[in-house]
């Protein structure tokens, strides 16, 4: 760098009022935060409708939450229903052929979609605001009549089987899988995909059951985000979801999650892998603890941005991995804290006691003042952002109504992050980054990086079937 | 209960299904863009939008992995980590702790044809991005220790991203390898771990001075600003950064393909097979270019194309489509020669001859028999639909907005972009087929596991 410094000193010299700032400027005068307007309306038939002008594009994001169609809905007699009956809802409906729902949708600029997880299954849909009534229409439509022909149905079968046989080549998917598995055992938050006989097994009429037992109006809410007008678009979704008939609520499935008693190590074998996945973690609360914001705090300042101490460490100190992380996933019943990295087979001893080593620190020592005050400025800012797209606020205003939040939650984000202490965080940090009983999820080559895990903790190997094959005391 | 509703809807759909789409006039867009080149070179580009309190700050410099040196694939890649090791009063990584404790984020990419770096703040910060993004064109300081950890760090994101992987993104290193001709344009962009770890300081050095110019850069300002104050601020930080001589454009041109490539490959790591195929595409300046773009829609983009509802639906031969115009980006965001791209996983118990086959029979009605103008009149629906979402946040905006500067010295053309688009006939995209989606002109990739699958 010599000599082009050289040069610049010259130019600098020439050019004094326009000297290399050596500190960062000041901010300037703070700006309106513009908040969304949200207003919610409940149709006859129960259904919440939360609406929020956001008129950034002429277009209009949707989101329809069933809420009582979760992982849990009729699991003992039907495993994996809720995934199935999610993705072949949108291939055809009591007046429309799967290929005639994707044209109407291209004649609109539209997308629909839906997708199930452990707290609900949600139908995500946009169009040009010009075409807002065929969108609602064709919400309606899927989420009343779908109709799952039997092709379809079977095809989804033998496509989904496939899938997951794909995915069992991707490390990312091995180690989720059995990271959600180890920590949540039998509880219907460790399911990720179900196994091919019980795909196979269903048939049309359990996946019409589901639906008419499941999606329901008086259970889910409907958001809508976008370029609309408040009273034009109630009146819109008035008509297409008004004949949308009310069912019982069906009662909720709770059984306990499972408490971890020590630490554990779950080893995925997948032979000829370069690198190690590593997930280390533990359950820790559900959405609507008290905890919640000084976990995300923690979680910010540990993993979860790009400056975390993690990153810091185990990235731009030490070079063993690219993009290292944590993530506090919070859900209505539980929630699950994780650290972790992909790293090359040599680190993979060290990457462990790294991670272990910075959730320590977080327990047993004060983060900085400094640091808190970045993690607080980070979350808040970060959030503005998040409301200022269509989807991204339209997904805040889901978690609200599908975890049951204060309705001023948007509003009190920035009060309550800005409340924490550094002694929230630590407290947070000493009871849920739980090293003692953490579940370490490896998936990689056991031959190659054998020597550098067993010190960690008893050893399960499993394949990438998910069979055990063998215990290993350590 | 269900039968009653169902019923009734049915006669209501069938009602708007005869009829004629209404005739709402489509609402536009108007990006308000105001553009000018300081006297070293820079070209500043800056969108006022007040609906959320935040503002991008985006440099995009006009090289890409396209231009790496010989032996030293990856090279465009690693040197954007290296932009993030420290300037003159900003040290190594300072630079996301002072964005992300004002609240912001962060991020780099290295493309085709472009190397970017943005953040995204509360607007009130805007001036932090400015002096954060001047200090590293000015005064980028590298050091060994910094370029070794940057090479692991790299290596590891080439493992995670590629070698680890099944298909190893197949689909982009390998068929570019095939498809093209010209290294610049054929070479892995990702990089070889050998070249990547090859790297030295001096490498560094020289590719900074040469590219990293303010002469060979645009910077975007868009969000929640006054014009005339951000004006003040660029003037301040960026006006001292000196030019540097234009670099040398390499050559990218392309000799025609005139025959087929078909290449087979074996994956230690995946499952099922996989199909992947490449044609050359006119350049963007080509009238051809916009009913090009229509018939990718048409195709391949989305469940409701022709490929999908063929290969996934239909014929049950494959469980999924992806691929495009551009495999990065979109219609403005590169120069060089480009392919367009399509990638499908197809099951087991059959061949790729199978897929292409019918690949092959699609295609061919197209050019033959054409499209219908009901398929035409949703392609541009849909295509304006994506356009707009591409326009939502101040990030996206600052994209488009920097690719117009920087290839088209002209990013005032966002609010006409759509035109051209909008003009196409259906005839133009029969012919466009019958030109362009021929054998001759396309490279095919079957890529099947090594083992047998799982079955």
């Amino acid at each position: 760098m010599k000599p082009a410094l050289a040069l610049i000193t010259l130019t600098l010299l020439l050019t004094p009022a326009f000297a290399q700032q050596k500190t960062p400027p000041p901010p300037g005068p703070a700006r309106p935060l513009n908040l969304p307007k949200i207003t919610e309306k409940k149709l006859a038939n129960g259904l919440t409708v939360v609406l929020a002008p956001l008129p950034n594009v002429p277009k209009i994001s949707s989101i329809l939450t069933f809420r009582s169609a979760t992982t849990a809905s009729d699991r003992k007699a039907h495993s994996g229903i809720a995934q199935i009956a999610a993705g072949v809802a949108n291939e055809g409906t009591d007046t429309r052929t799967s290929k005639q729902l994707k044209e109407e949708l291209r004649s609109i600029g539209g997308t629909l979609s839906l997708g199930s997880d452990a707290d609900s299954t949600t139908m995500s849909a946009s169009s040009l605001s010009e075409f807002s009534t065929k969108l609602f229409d064709l919400m309606s439509d899927v989420a009343q009549h779908p109709s799952f022909p039997e092709t379809e149905v079977k095809l989804a079968q033998e496509n989904t089987i496939q899938q997951i046989r794909a995915g069992r080549a991707d490390p990312g998917f091995l180690v989720n899988e059995r990271f959600q598995k180890a920590i949540y055992g039998d509880h219907p938050y460790g399911f990720v995909v179900a196994d091919e006989k019980s795909i196979s097994a269903l048939t049309r009429a359990d996946l019409r059951a589901f639906v008419t037992k499941y999606y329901i109006p008086n259970t889910s809410h409907l958001i809508v985000v976008g370029d609309i007008d408040v009273d034009k678009t109630f009146a819109e979704i008035e008509k297409a979801f008004g004949s949308w008939k009310s069912g019982e609520a069906p009662a909720e499935e709770n059984p306990a999650v499972p408490k971890r008693e020590k630490r554990q190590i779950y080893f995925v074998n997948r032979p000829g892998s370069i690198q190690s996945a590593i997930f280390i973690g533990n359950v820790s609360i559900p959405r609507k603890d008290k905890d919640y914001f000084a976990l995300r705090t923690a979680d910010t300042i540990y993993g979860g941005s790009f400056y975390s101490r993690l990153t810091r460490n185990i990235r731009e100190s030490k070079g063993y991995t690219y993009s290292p992380f944590s993530q506090s996933n919070t859900r209505a019943k539980a929630g699950s804290f994780s650290a972790g990295a992909f790293v090359r087979n040599e680190v993979t001893g060290p990457t462990l006691l790294e991670i272990f080593y910075e959730l320590d620190r977080m327990r047993v020592l004060p983060v900085s003042d400094e640091e808190l005050s970045a993690a607080k400025e980070y979350s808040t800012g970060n959030f503005s952002v998040e409301l200022a797209s269509q989807f991204g606020l339209a997904g805040r205003i889901n978690t609200v109504y599908t975890y049951d939040l204060d309705k001023s939650f948007i509003n009190d984000f920035r009060p309550r992050i800005e409340a924490l202490t550094t002694a929230d965080i630590q407290k947070a940090a000493a009871k849920y980054f739980d090293t003692y009983r953490a579940a370490i999820v490896i998936v990689g080559d056991w031959d190659k990086v054998k020597d550098q895990v067993t010190p960690f903790g008893e050893v399960t190997i499993y394949d990438a079937d998910g069979n055990v094959v063998t215990k290993q005391p350590s | 209960m269900r039968r009653f509703a169902a019923t009734f809807i049915a006669v209501v759909l069938f009602a708007s299904a005869i009829t004629v789409f209404p005739a709402t006039p489509p609402k536009s867009l108007n990006v308000p863009v105001v553009y000018y080149k300081l006297p070293n070179g820079l070209k500043v580009v800056i969108s006022e939008d007040h609906i959320a309190p935040v503002v991008t700050v985006a440099v995009y410099y006009n090289v890409g992995f396209r231009l790496e040196p010989k032996g030293r694939t990856g090279f465009a890649h690693l040197f954007e980590h290296m932009m993030f090791q420290g300037s003159a009063n900003v040290k190594k990584f300072e630079h996301a702790k002072f964005v992300e404790a004002n609240g912001g984020s962060l991020n780099g990419h290295t493309d085709f044809d472009y190397t970017n770096y943005f953040q995204t703040l509360p607007s009130n910060r805007v001036e932090l991005g400015l002096w954060l993004e001047s200090d590293r064109m000015r005064s980028l300081d590298v050091s060994e220790e910094n370029l070794k950890n940057q090479q692991n760090v790299v290596s590891e994101e080439v493992r995670v991203n590629v070698l680890n992987q099944p298909y190893q993104l197949f689909e982009w290193i390998s068929l570019w390898e095939n498809a093209f001709t010209n290294w610049n344009n054929s070479h892995n962009g990702y990089g070889e771990l050998a070249e990547i770890n090859a790297a030295t300081i001096e490498d560094v050095r020289s590719f900074f001075k040469t590219y990293y110019a303010p002469n060979n850069a645009v910077l975007s300002v868009v969000g929640d600003v006054d014009v005339n104050e951000v004006k003040k601020m660029v003037e301040k930080h960026f006006a001292a950064i000196p030019s540097q001589p234009a670099p040398a454009r390499a050559d990218l041109t392309e000799p025609p393909q005139t025959k087929e490539k078909r290449v087979s490959q074996t994956d230690k790591l995946a499952n099922l097979p996989a199909l992947a195929t490449g044609y050359h595409l006119p350049p963007q300046n080509s009238p051809d270019f916009p009913a090009m773009a229509l018939l990718v829609q048409i195709l391949q983009t989305g469940e409701g194309s022709r490929l999908y509802q063929r290969l996934v639906k239909e014929k049950e031969l494959t469980l999924d489509l992806s691929g495009g115009l551009n495999y990065f980006g979109n219609e403005f965001d590169y120069t060089g020669p480009m392919i367009m791209t399509t990638r499908t996983t197809y099951k087991p118990g059959h061949t790729a001859d199978e897929v292409l086959r019918e690949m092959d029979a699609v295609i061919s009605e197209i050019a033959t028999k054409g499209v219908t103008d009901q398929e035409v009149a949703n392609a541009k629906v849909q295509y304006r639909s994506n356009f707009y979402s591409q326009l939502e946040g101040s990030q996206g905006k600052a994209h488009l907005l920097s690719a117009l500067a920087l290839f088209r010295d002209d990013p005032q053309q966002i609010n006409s972009l759509l035109t051209p688009f909008e003009n196409v006939t259906a005839a133009q995209i029969k012919t466009a087929a019958a030109k362009y989606l021929v054998p001759a002109n396309r490279t095919v990739i079957d890529r099947v596991p090594e083992k047998k699958g799982t079955n």
